[in-house]
């Protein structure tokens, strides 16, 4: 399957003036996983502005920051493009604002001072502060009032001295010194600035969240024999790109400590990012019989993720009339805000729905509600609703947790949820069989549920328990799981301990299980109502790797601790 | 039948009987285990040690528990499963497992219900269930929500991915043995209540051996250079549990440890 890809350049649109190579700082490309997204991210949170010529980049103070999409490789720190700058008259300001922001949605992370600041007036030089965009690219933000807007390129290099002049060499430029304290080149607005790398040799750019920076030439041959000249690796000649929206060449060098370097023609405008859409096959079904196992049963072994449904709400959303489904670049964008929803403290390689990893194609599904057929969950009961009246409204209340129970059963590593609704992470499920029991196995807290299937009857009422009991027989080619003894402490949805739920899994294709699951809950709910998704088979992709949550569950003690010192602080 | 050839069967069977005294285990009667699909002994059901290795894996006499506890956490006395009831301990080994004997009460994983690893899964005071597909076997515990997928299917061992409490286990039929070969242990896990141990460097072979339709005889060969001098062997039989309806129910042991893990962290400390 083709993965989307999506990439991030950065293009400087004003015109610099010539250095002794007679070349342009051009852009620097930034890899994110969603053009769209990370167009909204930048001109949402730094003020850039979208190009008008193109639709993968933005325009931010005086250059261009042109958006990739592919897989990133991770953050930009640590390779030998540290990080971009932005400056601000009013940093402080500046700042309030990201860090009201959270990192919550698509967020902006903060990273801070290690007394736990996020700004710091350095004398002589001006205040400065860093944050992280959601795929991984630090930014600096300084409050330099000789050059607001797009402020400085941050080399990693093993010999500073020795890497400005390279580039100074290769691509003009002024050399120049920020505030009579850091030595940079200076190209038209913009500083290159390098910092001693002290850790070996910097990793490569290519693919990390600030892939490369790009020079603009007027002759590009001469440019390119005088990079030759001076030992520089050109890793693509130059050429029209596949894709290139105009006749303008690019050509690839390798510069100092691993970073990519773009040359491009005057002109240059980008290449159309291809964009293969794998065939959607969750619904481009085929007439398909089930295989059976051995003993005559369905077959449903195997490892399944829940990947291709994350993102899908469980409801309608009430803006949205039309039941039909999404487009796949709407699908495509839910399930990368979803995915950007989570950012929390995870880099985006780590979570497994980030575009260009997952490898089956977003669910174009509105909502997981399928009964009522409106896509939304049946009135409660007038017992619920007086019961949802009552509550105090704690929403905008900071809740300080007095102890474990005061999280939730996830925090706790007790239970996800009684639905296996998709995140992020872990949406895996393993399923193993044997004569007359199924086992179902959930990647998220590695929790293993057996159902029998040989028709012996469910536990007395008094066992109850987090998951409840679960009985199962075969209708067809379907297995039909019904569930009761819940122990009500996992509500879904706001049900009770009157619960009872009824799955049903159907192998649908080669690679498709279909997942409904009803719930019953006539304390909550008027009527029962179903919801469903769809598992996509992925044993190429990974197995289950037992998900220890409880043996490590440093969060609960960090919370928990945190929470102590927050109190100590406001004096109770 | 002449007197000749009685002789001579007779001393065949006397020769067969010295030799399987010989081997590990002595196989029952074949056509008493249940057979699965394709032959091999049909081990699907729900199973449990019986005893008091959980305790302590050597013999032990009885021993005071917790005071407040009196005769319901007090230690029944037992007799080992350890072959030959010695554990080869490196020297610095044996001391880490003093160490942990003396500390049993508050560092014994098991009390943080943390997952048991391999062997202690199979013979904690819970039951456990077996699921015995045609791909994989899966082994799911009565304690800490631990469960192990065993791979029939694989041509080549495949080294674990990462070390987990757990392991990695691979299976293969030796007659009418189920042999389990496991690493990529975390070297968190004890092995008992009494601080026996092993490391990260813990191999365990495990054999399944039906002893007709309701017991199995389990044996593990524990292997660990980094604690032990030479590989070792445990070994006690596993008993089907015989009640209609029997089930591995759910427990979720973790809210059981929670004051005992975070109670220093309440607002109000209950430790």
């Amino acid at each position: 399957m083709t993965l989307t890809r999506i990439g991030l350049a950065f293009v400087v649109a004003a015109v610099l003036s010539t250095g002794v190579g007679a070349a342009d700082y051009h852009h620097v490309h930034l890899t994110t996983s969603n053009a769209t997204e990370a167009i909204g991210w930048y001109t949402r949170y730094l003020d850039c502005e979208p190009l008008t010529d193109r639709d993968d980049g933005v325009e931010c103070g005086g250059a261009q920051v042109v958006f990739d999409s592919r897989p990133t490789l991770g953050s930009s720190q640590r390779t030998g493009i540290d990080h971009i700058s932005f400056s601000y008259a009013d940093l402080m300001a500046k700042m309030a604002e990201l860090e009201a922001v959270g990192v919550g949605g698509s967020g902006v992370r903060l990273q801070r001072f290690p007394d736990g600041s996020t700004l710091r007036d350095i004398p002589g030089l001006f205040k400065v502060g860093f944050i992280f965009d959601p795929w991984g690219t630090r930014i600096e933000l300084v409050e330099d009032d000789q050059t607001i807007g797009f402020h400085h390129i941050h080399l990693n290099a093993s010999d500073p001295a020795a890497t400005l002049a390279w580039y100074q060499e290769s691509f003009g430029g002024e050399s120049a010194s920020l505030r009579n304290r850091i030595d940079g080149v200076r190209m038209g607005d913009i500083w290159l600035l390098a910092m001693p790398y002290e850790d070996g040799v910097p990793a490569a750019t290519a693919g990390r969240a600030i892939d490369h920076i790009a020079f603009s030439v007027t002759d590009m041959d001469s440019a390119v024999s005088g990079l030759r000249s001076r030992d520089a690796e050109i890793l693509e000649e130059p050429m029209v790109p596949s894709g290139g929206r105009t006749a303008a060449r690019r050509a690839f060098i390798g510069g100092p400590d691993n970073v990519s370097l773009a040359v491009v023609e005057a002109g240059f405008a980008g290449v159309d990012a291809e964009i293969e859409v794998p065939v959607d096959i969750t619904t481009e079904l085929q007439p398909y019989t089930v295989p059976r196992t051995p003993w005559g049963t369905p077959d449903f072994q195997g490892v399944w993720t829940g990947d291709a449904a994350h993102g899908i709400p469980l409801q309608r959303p009430e803006d949205m009339t039309d039941l039909s489904s999404l487009t796949a670049e709407e699908a495509a964008a839910r399930r990368e805000r979803g995915t950007l929803g989570s950012i929390w403290g995870y880099e985006s390689e780590w979570r497994d729905t980030t575009l260009g990893y997952v490898k089956s194609t977003p669910s174009r599904q509105v909502a997981m509600v399928i009964d009522p057929q409106d896509g939304r969950l049946p009135p409660m009961t007038a017992e619920a609703q007086a019961r949802t009246a009552n509550r105090v409204d704690t929403s905008g209340v900071r809740r300080i947790a007095e102890g474990p129970e005061d999280l939730s059963p996830w925090v706790r590593c007790i239970t996800r949820s009684l639905v296996p609704t998709p995140g992020v992470y872990n949406n895996g499920m393993q399923i193993v069989q044997g004569p007359g029991h199924v086992a179902l196995q959930r990647e998220m807290i590695h929790e293993t549920r057996v159902i029998p299937t040989d028709s012996s009857p469910h536990v007395g009422s008094d066992i109850t328990s987090w998951l409840g009991d679960a009985r199962g027989y075969w209708d067809g080619d379907t297995l039909v799981v019904e569930i009761r003894n819940f122990n009500g402490q996992v509500p879904y949805q706001g049900s009770s301990d009157n619960l009872t739920m009824t799955e049903r899994y159907t192998r649908t294709g080669p690679d498709t299980l279909e997942y409904q699951f009803m719930l019953n809950d006539p304390t909550v709910w008027t009527r029962p109502w179903t919801g469903m998704f769809t598992f996509v088979r992925d044993e190429t992709q990974y197995e289950l790797v037992e998900y220890a949550c409880h043996e490590g569950n440093y969060g609960m003690t960090n919370i928990l601790s945190g929470a102590r010192a927050r109190e100590a602080d406001e004096g109770r | 039948m002449s007197k000749w050839q009685s002789a001579q069967l007779t001393s065949i069977v006397v020769l067969l009987a010295v030799f399987s005294l010989t081997t590990r285990v002595v196989i029952a009667q074949s056509s008493d285990v249940p057979r699965a699909f394709d032959g091999h002994p049909d081990l699907n059901g729900v199973w449990q040690a019986i005893g008091t290795a959980h305790w302590d894996i050597q013999d032990h006499p009885a021993s005071a528990g917790p005071p407040d506890m009196g005769a319901i956490g007090a230690i029944p006395p037992g007799q080992g499963v350890v072959v030959g009831n010695v554990i080869p301990y490196r020297p610095e080994a044996l001391e880490q497992k003093q160490q942990n004997f003396e500390n049993r009460w508050t560092d014994d994983p098991e009390l943080k219900c943390f997952m048991p690893g391999v062997p202690r899964a199979t013979y904690l005071p819970y039951p456990f269930r077996i699921i015995q597909g045609d791909r994989k076997i899966m082994l799911v515990y009565g304690f800490a929500e631990a469960n192990r997928t065993v791979h029939m299917d694989k041509d080549n061992p495949e080294p674990p991915p990462l070390d987990t409490w757990m392991g990695r286990s691979h299976g293969s039929w030796d007659g009418d043995t189920l042999v389990i070969d496991a690493v990529g242990f975390n070297g968190e896990s004890w092995l008992d209540r009494a601080g026996n141990f092993a490391s990260n460097g813990l191999h365990v072979v495990e054999r399944y051996t039906p002893m007709g339709a309701n017991v199995l005889m389990y044996e593990a060969t524990i292997e660990d250079p980094n604690v032990f001098t030479e590989p070792w062997t445990m070994r006690m039989p596993l008993y089907r549990r015989l009640e209609e309806n029997a089930q591995v129910l759910e427990y979720k042991c973790v809210e059981f440890t929670e004051d005992l893990l975070y109670g220093h962290l309440r607002r109000e400390p209950t430790r």
